[in-house]
């Protein structure tokens, strides 16, 4: 984190004078005066920051207030006129050839910046203990889920609740089809198997997979900068793709959905259609990078055998895109599932829809046994999606011995297609799908479209979409600093490689990754119904809630970092003779550090996305703001005011973040 | 007999990677083209199968113009022409068999190829070449799992499913060790000789084309400056084409 001016020892000392003057008028102008121009532009950027928000927090969260009898001052701006004076001093020292380090002013900014964080996201640590009574309760639902009583006979059974989250069995008239074929008469009660809402959780799941995966296929060429440069109008058609894919997928899964019952009306077809939006962008994007990042050796070669077009897409193209974009669909599998869980918060459908009944009821051993329904689930999802990926990446079912029979020969293949279609066509029925509904949109989409484009700007809707963006910001920055220290120490834990070989540490082990594997399987919606039973409604609750969610994503990726570490060094380290602390120190921590600083940056831009949507459980931020002040007040002006500034501000986060990782790792 | 008259090529860049080049080639020559890198002999070969559309000049192949030839007839020009690359461009995850029965699709049905079928004779005759190559135990493993020199016989394999007349070779041998070198340019050079395949191949190092190639064409900077018997190239020769610093280094 240092750089000298120059190396050169002839010019020991320069006239500082005017750097020093320049930079006390302007900060930044003296560096930039010295040809550090990237210097000078940095800090002068980071003044003016620290100014707009150090202000910005004091009018409108009163951070920083002193009053000394009838005087009111702001004492953040100690920090500010601190952060002025090293820039005068860094001024001094570039000018005099010095050493010159980044890490006093950094600590500054990053002081004032968790300072106004902590305010701003009302963070109130005292809470925790005061309504301590309140986690007790609650945590004693969750560790009680309605799911079996006992009846009259004192045995137990199933309960109610178990019956809306898994099904039921009733006894149902006939299908109409089996009554005319003659197999049973019409008066016979059939049991029939009532899906639960667990079970449609899956179904929209794996719908949204499967249609976002048909759609996303086609468009995904559009947005591959080596294919357009063959055709027509291609450099158009790829900027106009790819913008609409970056836009699309900045906005959450739930704020889709919020527009889309304005489109088909609420039900698990909404959740479908909204997940289907948001993950066709996201898919889009991945087969695009995918597309472009062919070996065009192939594409030559089989040109140059007298190809047809087809034929070189076929054998060039298809084997080296298909293997990669089956794992990312398996992913986007993974993701939509988690999404359903939560999707009908807003669309209806799915296990979402249930909770947020079992939270108006406060019957929160309800709500606890959906949330160990969802955990167990996603769990296995998680599982069974992560395993086809290892082996499809690996590429094992390639390996073989004999030639191989054409697919459509083999029994397995229709038995697999026969199970496939009927799976389809149940989830079809679930999932309520009406292209009527879809085709014929109620008259609000035109009233939300409308809304879109003519963005409501009047000064108070703009300062409070900003405030409120700016509040989750701040709750995401708060929820990936707090999940990621506490991550650190559980995630060595939970690495293989370091602890050894004794049976507490392997069961320590065992122990960590299961809490990270369950933890993570919740999404922070779903947590947040916890925290503001403990510390009552906001922005807090929603922070907690992110930092939960955050803990198990992030503890997961460390310790696969500590687990892909050359173990080389800290061999080299406890063959000195030192003490498996300091091998820690020395042989791991250089190592793990910048992955370490990499995720949680990358955990900070997921965050931001979450953090968007926390509102709409109660937890503070813009989610809020655009569910209940906008959405339910049919202000779609103003929501698409807020759901631009999102855009505004996912998207560069997003560029940001992948820059900054490509550069650590 | 392959005839290339004034051949030109500039890249949309600007780069002229060829300058007026003229030549002609004899049924059943071994033409080996030397030059530096970058002085336009990838761009060369990529012309006469128009991987690269030429800018200006013409190119015979017996009687027919390649350079004039619509889309329809240059399949059926290409696929009498194999080419060989120097990173043996197979399709990595892609069988041995069907990365050489690949090289048959200029002759199969367009349409049922997409669908993996080929015909029972050009299964046989993918595994007769791969059996000449001393690969037919690898037919049915990951292209990706052999070894480099492995991978360029597959590469000739693919070539040779073509029944060509003509072989591009683009420094077939730049990415193998000295021993796998030889052992590949023997393979050309038999097909060179018991077939009557005319080959055209670009190479780096001096003695491998006094070894195998029966003529020569250097270029320098996208100019032919050589053309003639390999053993023509004499030192004078050899600093034309290479720079006054440049020192003869051998192959084992
Ligand atoms: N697609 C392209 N666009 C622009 N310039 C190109 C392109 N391909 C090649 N060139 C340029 O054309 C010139 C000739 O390149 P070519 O690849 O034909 O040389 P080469 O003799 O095969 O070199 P090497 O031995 O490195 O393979 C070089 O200056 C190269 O930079
Ligand atoms: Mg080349």
């Amino acid at each position: 984190m240092s750089d000298r001016a120059a190396l050169s020892t002839s010019e020991v000392s320069r006239n500082s004078l005017l750097p020093v003057l320049l930079s006390l008028i302007i900060p930044g102008a003296g560096q930039f005066y010295l040809k550090q121009r990237n210097r000078g532009l940095a800090i002068f950027a980071v003044f003016l920051i620290q100014f707009l928000l150090t202000s910005w927090a004091f009018d409108n969260y009163q951070v920083g207030l002193l009053v000394i009898s009838a005087f009111e001052t702001n004492w953040l701006w100690i920090f500010l006129v601190v952060f002025w004076v090293w820039n005068v001093n860094d001024a001094h020292r570039l000018a005099q050839n010095k050493r010159v380090t980044n890490l006093f002013a950094m600590v500054i900014v990053a002081l004032v910046v968790y300072i106004i964080a902590w305010q701003v996201t009302d963070v109130q640590l005292v809470r925790l203990v005061t309504r301590f009574g309140n986690a007790l309760k609650i945590g004693n639902d969750l560790i009680h889920p309605d799911l079996f009583t006992q009846d009259a006979s004192g045995n137990w059974v199933p309960s109610e609740n178990f019956g809306y989250i898994f099904g039921t069995i009733e006894q149902q008239p006939p299908p109409e089809l089996f009554v005319r074929l003659g197999l049973v008469s019409p008066t016979t009660m059939l049991p029939t198997y009532q899906a639960g809402k667990i079970v449609e959780t899956i179904a929209l799941g794996f719908l949204a997979t499967v249609f976002s995966t048909i759609i996303a296929l086609p468009l995904s060429f559009f947005a591959a900068h080596n294919v357009m440069v063959r055709v027509p109008f291609g450099n158009t058609i790829y900027y106009v793709t790819r913008i609409f894919f970056n836009v699309v997928r900045s906005v959450d899964t739930l704020i889709w959905g919020l527009i889309v019952i304005l489109w088909v009306g609420l039900g698990p077809f909404a959740g479908v259609i909204a997940l289907t939006i948001h993950s066709v962008a996201a898919l889009g994007k991945l087969y695009s990078e995918e597309i472009e990042h062919i070996d065009p050796g192939p594409v030559e070669a089989i040109t140059a055998t007298g190809a047809t077009f087809l034929q070189t897409i076929r054998y060039a193209v298809f084997p080296q895109i298909v293997p990669p974009f089956v794992g990312y669909t398996l992913l986007r599998w993974d993701i939509n599932m988690r999404s359903a869980t939560i999707v009908g918060f807003v669309a209806g459908g799915g296990i979402g829809y249930f909770v947020v009944e079992t939270l108006r009821k406060s019957a929160y051993n309800q709500y606890a046994a959906a949330l160990w329904a969802i955990a167990v689930v996603i769990m296995v999802v998680d599982f069974v999606s992560a395993k086809w990926r290892e082996r499809i990446s690996t590429g094992e079912t390639q390996v073989q011995t004999g030639p191989r029979r054409p697919f459509y020969l083999s029994l397995r293949f229709w038995f697999y297609l026969l199970v496939g279609i009927a799976v389809f066509a149940y989830f079809w029925s679930l999932s309520e799908i009406s292209l009527k509904a879809m085709l014929s949109p109620a008259p609000t989409l035109g009233q939300v479209a409308f809304g879109f484009i003519n963005l409501n700007l009047d000064p108070p809707v703009v300062s409070d979409v900003v405030n409120q963006m700016l509040v989750t910001i701040f709750q995401a920055l708060l929820a990936t600093t707090l999940g990621s220290l506490v991550a650190v120490p559980f995630s060595f834990l939970a690495a293989h490689n370091l602890t050894g070989r004794s049976r507490l540490s392997a069961w320590l082990y065992y122990a960590t990754r299961g809490l990270f594997n369950f933890l993570r399987s919740i999404e922070a919606l779903l947590y947040v119904a916890i925290f503001f039973y403990w510390v009552s409604f906001g922005s807090f609750a929603g922070m907690l809630a992110l930092a939960v969610t955050t803990f198990g994503l992030i503890g997961k990726l460390f310790s696969e970092a500590i687990e892909n570490i050359d173990p080389g060094p800290h061999e080299a380290i406890i063959a000195t003779g030192a003490t498996r602390l300091q091998a820690i120190v020395f042989g791991v921590l250089p190592q793990i550090i910048p992955p370490f600083i990499s995720y949680a940056i990358y955990q900070w831009d997921i965050n931001v996305r979450l953090a968007t949507i926390v509102g709409f459980a109660g937890g503070g931020g813009i989610g809020n703001l655009l569910l209940n002040d906008y959405f339910a007040f049919s202000k779609y002006r103003s929501a698409g005011t807020a759901v631009a500034l999102i855009v505004l501000v996912v998207i560069p986060m997003d560029f940001a973040s992948a820059r900054i990782r490509r550069r650590l790792v | 007999m392959l005839r290339v008259e004034n051949l030109t090529k500039v890249y949309p860049n600007g780069t002229v990677a060829l300058k007026d080049v003229s030549f002609q080639v004899a049924d059943g020559e071994f033409l080996a083209v030397i030059g530096l890198s970058g002085s336009g002999k990838s761009t060369l070969l990529r012309c006469i199968n128009r991987l690269i559309e030429p800018t200006a000049g013409k190119i015979f192949w017996n009687d027919i113009e390649i350079t004039a030839a619509p889309v329809s007839d240059l399949r059926k020009i290409r696929r009498q022409i194999g080419m060989i690359f120097q990173q043996f461009n197979l399709v990595k995850r892609s069988s041995v068999l069907t990365n050489v029965l690949s090289g048959r699709l200029g002759y199969v049905n367009p349409y049922t190829s997409l669908l993996n079928y080929f015909p029972a004779e050009e299964h046989q005759r993918a595994m007769n070449n791969l059996e000449q190559l001393g690969l037919a135990d690898k037919a049915h493993v990951r292209a990706d799992s052999l070894s480099g020199g492995q991978q360029q016989r597959v590469g000739i394999a693919r070539a040779l499913m073509q029944d060509p007349k003509l072989i591009l070779a683009d420094e077939p041998v730049a990415s193998l060790d000295p021993v796998l070198a030889h052992s590949i340019l023997k393979y050309l050079e038999q097909l060179n000789k018991e077939r009557g395949i005319t080959v055209l191949c670009s190479l780096h190092f001096l003695d491998l084309v006094h070894r195998y190639a029966t003529h020569a064409i250097a270029l320098k900077d996208g100019q032919l400056v050589f053309q003639g018997l390999p053993e023509k190239i004499d030192d004078a020769q050899f600093k034309a084409i290479y720079g006054q610093d440049a020192e003869r280094v051998s192959i084992v």
